[in-house]
């Protein structure tokens, strides 16, 4: 288990009800810094409210949710403040359709961060190289393919220079062949020492890139530890039940 | 072997290859029908002289006119006939829809030749004396010209409150918490459920007696335009609020951007272009419904088209003014319905470059 010390984030006792549906029953969960924790598990077990509770744009139920020492979930906590510090990147990518790829990730630098028009468009150059995209600058998202449109949104998330980046199932709604130009960003990325927690169901990115690995199921964490080992020799039944339809 | 050439052939070549002598003549007759019938109505008074009453009274009863008016409905009648019988044996779909053209054509010769006829044969001398005295209009054609002005300028004062009070309304309305949405809402249902001729005189005379202030009709007219149309504005700007997924407000909130600064940026420059249509449409009322002005005291200068009209009928008792005065909202209103159009094209064919996906695409 990681150590409590040098948490990013640290999610307590975390519950979400829709209504009469419990989805999170419970949830204990650390990030440390510089640490990739990937979660799977079948659909409905709540990953993605899981994530989504994490800047708060679910709001838990009950539970805490802790920021590196600060307690997000209380009414006093400044969510946009905290949200700057916490990027996400969606499934649908919810690029803004009528803005140019620079304009997607200059628009909170300048709106947020109210950083002067030229430095935010520097950083802006700076994160679509980044991600490979820098010839892009000028297009909208409706000119851009699927995959490219997804690292325009993991650069828009850069940009802000978060502690911790959320990864909700990036690459689902993409076409087969454009997955892997994404993962290879979020590899890089891993690399170069971003903290991140990533919903996903690609097990060899998990596998590869994954330092840890969390198997949740109808609302609980049934099962965490070092990828390899879960993928291999999972110990709960319900682990083994999912890695066998998966793998 | 030979191969076919895969080759859009021209429209031109189209035309030759699967037209017939019959199918043009047929669609010929319907057009050259329904040409005699607009010759008749249009060219004739024209060149005869549609002024002064008694010119034009003159060149309806003339034989000419009748004479022209029974040949259009006599080539129509045929084109209609022929073509009904000679559509279903055409060769070839180009041929039978020209058929089929030709038929429409000369039946709509027909009807409207035969009501001009009946009209030409009627007290025509009454009728062009109370509605086509031209020479009147043209006397007053300043006061229509000064009237459309007016017009226009109530109708854009009422529409620029009306939206940015929609605006401001449409965003209570999608608030949250339902202590802000219940009094935008208030507000919306009762100006959508009362007359807009109530809210004039209310606001005008309520205003005088109940607070003492004592706006000119003029004004008073423009702030009720703009808070009617404000009620319709906010319905519009909401559901195009609505209408935006709701990726791209968590987008905009997970970036650190505050509920209004995600709406600002993300969320409404996009509703505001799926709005234009129906906002437009939402003018061209307005336009009409500045009319109503006219139970309020105007000055001369202040007339708007239908005061103008009727107030030039109440001293001549020449109801003429008042096609005058449809002409004058035609030429005002065509225009921006036009318009309206055009932009709906736009915004469709996503040559703006904004609603949802751009269908030209660049290289990759």
């Amino acid at each position: 288990m990681t150590e409590e010390r040098g948490a990013i984030i640290r999610l307590e006792g975390l519950h979400k009800w829709f209504g009469r549906l419990h989805v999170l029953k419970g949830i204990d969960l650390a990030v440390a810094e510089r640490e990739v924790v990937c979660v799977v598990g079948p659909s409905g077990s709540g990953k993605s409210t899981l994530l989504r509770c994490i800047n708060l744009l679910e709001e838990p139920t009950s539970g805490t949710v802790w920021f590196e020492d600060r307690d997000i979930t209380h009414v006093h906590a400044d969510l946009n403040e905290v949200r700057t510090h916490i990027g996400i990147v969606f499934q649908q990518f919810n690029l803004f359709p009528h803005k140019t790829a620079l304009q997607n990730v200059t628009i909170a630098l300048e709106k947020v961060l109210r950083m002067p028009k030229d430095r935010a468009r520097e950083i802006a150059q700076r994160e679509l190289a980044h991600v490979g995209l820098a010839e892009k600058a000028s297009s909208y998202p409706g000119q851009l393919s699927g995959g490219q449109q997804q690292r325009v949104a993991i650069a828009r998330a850069l940009a802000m220079s978060p502690r911790v980046v959320l990864f909700d199932e990036v690459t689902s709604a993409l076409d087969p062949e454009l997955v892997q130009e994404v993962l290879d960003v979020m590899k890089r990325l891993a690399l170069e020492g971003m903290t991140m927690l990533v919903v996903t169901h690609e097990m060899g990115f998990a596998r590869e890139v994954g330092d840890r690995m969390v198997f949740m199921d109808d609302g609980v964490i049934v099962e965490q530890g070092p990828p390899s080992q879960l993928l291999s020799d999972p110990t709960h039944p319900r682990t083994r039940a999912f890695m066998s339809k998966v793998l | 072997m030979a191969v076919t050439q895969a080759v859009l052939p021209s429209r031109r070549t189209r035309w030759r290859a699967e037209s017939t002598t019959a199918s043009v003549t047929l669609a010929a007759l319907g057009a050259g029908g329904l040409l005699l019938v607009a010759i008749a109505v249009l060219v004739l008074p024209a060149v005869r002289g549609a002024t002064p009453v008694a010119s034009l009274v003159r060149t309806l009863r003339s034989g000419t006119m009748s004479g022209v008016l029974v040949a259009g409905v006599a080539v129509g009648a045929i084109a209609g006939i022929a073509g009904w019988i000679g559509a279903g044996r055409m060769p070839t779909k180009l041929a039978r829809e020209q058929a089929i053209a030709g038929a429409v054509l000369g039946l709509q010769a027909v009807i409207f030749g035969s009501i001009l006829l009946r009209f030409v044969h009627g007290d025509v001398s009454k009728f062009a004396t109370n509605f086509l005295d031209f020479h009147a209009m043209g006397a007053h054609l300043g006061d229509f010209a000064n009237g459309a002005k007016n017009t226009l300028f109530l109708a854009l004062g009422g529409e620029g409150i009306g939206i940015v009070l929609g605006m401001t309304l449409a965003v209570f309305a999608s608030s949250r918490r339902v202590v802000v949405r219940a009094p935008a809402r208030a507000y919306v249902n009762f100006f959508r459920a009362t007359p807009l001729i109530w809210q004039l005189s209310f606001i005008y005379f309520g205003l005088s007696i109940g607070f003492g202030v004592n706006l000119s009709a003029y004004v008073t007219a423009i702030a009720t335009f703009g808070l009617n149309t404000g009620a319709y504005a906010a319905e519009i700007f909401r559901a195009g609020i609505q209408s935006i997924e709701r990726g791209q407000l968590e987008a905009a909130r997970g970036l650190g951007m505050s509920y209004l600064q995600a709406l600002r940026y993300a969320v409404i420059p996009q509703a505001v272009r799926r709005v234009i249509p129906p906002l437009m449409n939402e003018f061209v009322i307005l336009i009409k419904d500045t009319s109503l002005v006219i139970i309020l005291g105007l000055t001369f200068k202040q007339y708007e088209l239908f005061t103008a009209g009727r107030s030039l009928f109440s001293i001549t008792f020449n109801p003429s003014y008042f096609v005058a005065t449809a002409i004058g909202y035609l030429v005002v209103t065509l225009p921006l319905i036009r318009l309206v159009t055009a932009v709906e094209h736009r915004l469709r064919s996503g040559l703006v470059g904004v609603v949802g996906r751009v269908d030209v695409m660049g290289e990759r």
